[in-house]
């Protein structure tokens, strides 16, 4: 497998992904957040799959075409270990989906970035909130999802925040109201 | 269609041109040259699919990691419109395939380039070599070749010296 068939291989993992989490997240109301600007292909396919949402970027130095960057309202420019908990006291709970394409050539720096943005996941996902990122980015309360068909393990990873404990308040408030 | 759908088109275009390509020269003799290296994943593609060919690389400058860049000897940098005829002086009609993916957001620049190019070929490439190319690049005595299937016209192109 040539280098031009994992790019190729990567990219369309990653529209597949990015195409079932639009539809995991249909009912979830909340911004989305996209980790990792770079030349701003994916934060241009998130506008246009889901036009009505919210999008905050996160980018250390802006480097895309013109026509995919996000306005000064919507883009947290700077280093993301300072961004991110900052993002993470502002929306703590509202994030419908998590967008991380964080991969380098430094496997090594990547799980240390992808373990980074995991501990600040829990607070930023509103219950049942996806995770779609390139590393693992798992973290101790979320559930891996099944992947789309054609998108090899590995490749891309899906997760979701468990809305157990969630919907069960919910429901639990419901029932108290209803009764 | 997003960036995102542009681009993935744009390489399974350059994917399936590239191997078509490959699959219509296994006869004829001679090197591959790569115009433009940019990340090293179109050359690193051909000389899977031609593994035994030489692969001559152009670029301006190099800009690919160690695992995606030829051998010294394989690596032509420079002005691509000094470095061309030089080529050219060294292999007179014996190039068996040329891919050049050059093009950048400039149309103009990219046109320039494209028309030096072109004029280049008729020099370069033996009888039935192939230039597979991100833009037009017919020239003199040239047949335009047809797409392979899920190609749509105008997204690649592949050309046939006489």
């Amino acid at each position: 497998m040539s280098r031009l068939d994992i790019n190729i291989r990567r990219l369309k993992a990653q529209r597949a992904c990015l195409n079932r989490a639009a539809e995991l997240i249909a009912r979830l109301p909340g911004p989305i957040l996209e980790l990792g600007l770079g030349n701003g292909r994916t934060y241009h396919h998130l506008r246009e799959i889901m036009p009505e949402r919210e999008i905050f970027v996160f980018e250390r130095e802006v480097a895309a075409h013109p026509d995919c960057i996000p306005d000064d309202d919507h883009l947290f420019l700077g280093d993301i270990r300072d961004t991110l908990p900052a993002a993470a006291r502002r929306f703590a709970g509202q994030i419908a989906l998590v967008h991380a394409d964080v991969g380098s050539a430094n496997l090594a720096r990547d799980a240390r970035l992808a373990s980074f943005i995991a501990a600040h996941l829990p607070t930023l996902l509103r219950p049942g909130g996806v995770v779609a990122a390139d590393r693992d980015a798992g973290f101790a309360e979320a559930r891996t999802l099944e992947l789309p068909d054609g998108v090899a393990p590995g490749v891309y990873f899906l997760f979701a925040r468990a809305p157990a404990s969630g919907e069960a308040a919910v429901k639990a408030a419901r029932s108290g109201a209803g009764s | 269609m997003s960036r995102l759908d542009s681009v993935i088109r744009r390489l399974q275009a350059q994917r399936a041109c590239l191997e078509h390509a490959a699959a219509l020269v296994p006869e004829l003799p001679g090197p591959v040259f790569e115009l433009g290296l940019g990340h090293g994943r179109t050359f690193d593609h051909l000389r899977e699919i031609c593994p035994e060919r030489e692969i001559f690389v152009f670029d301006r400058q190099l800009a690919a990691t160690a695992e995606c860049a030829p051998d010294a000897d394989h690596l032509i940098l420079g002005d691509i419109r000094e470095t061309l005829p030089r080529a050219a002086r060294r292999f007179p009609k014996a190039v068996a395939l040329i891919h050049s993916d050059i093009g950048t957001g400039d149309a103009r620049r990219n046109a320039c380039l494209a028309a030096c190019v072109a004029a280049h070929l008729p020099a370069l490439l033996c009888p039935g070599g192939i230039v597979v190319s991100d833009q037009d690049l017919a020239h003199d005595g040239s047949t335009r070749l047809a797409l392979p299937e899920g190609v749509g016209a105008g997204r690649y192109f592949m050309n046939r010296a006489s």
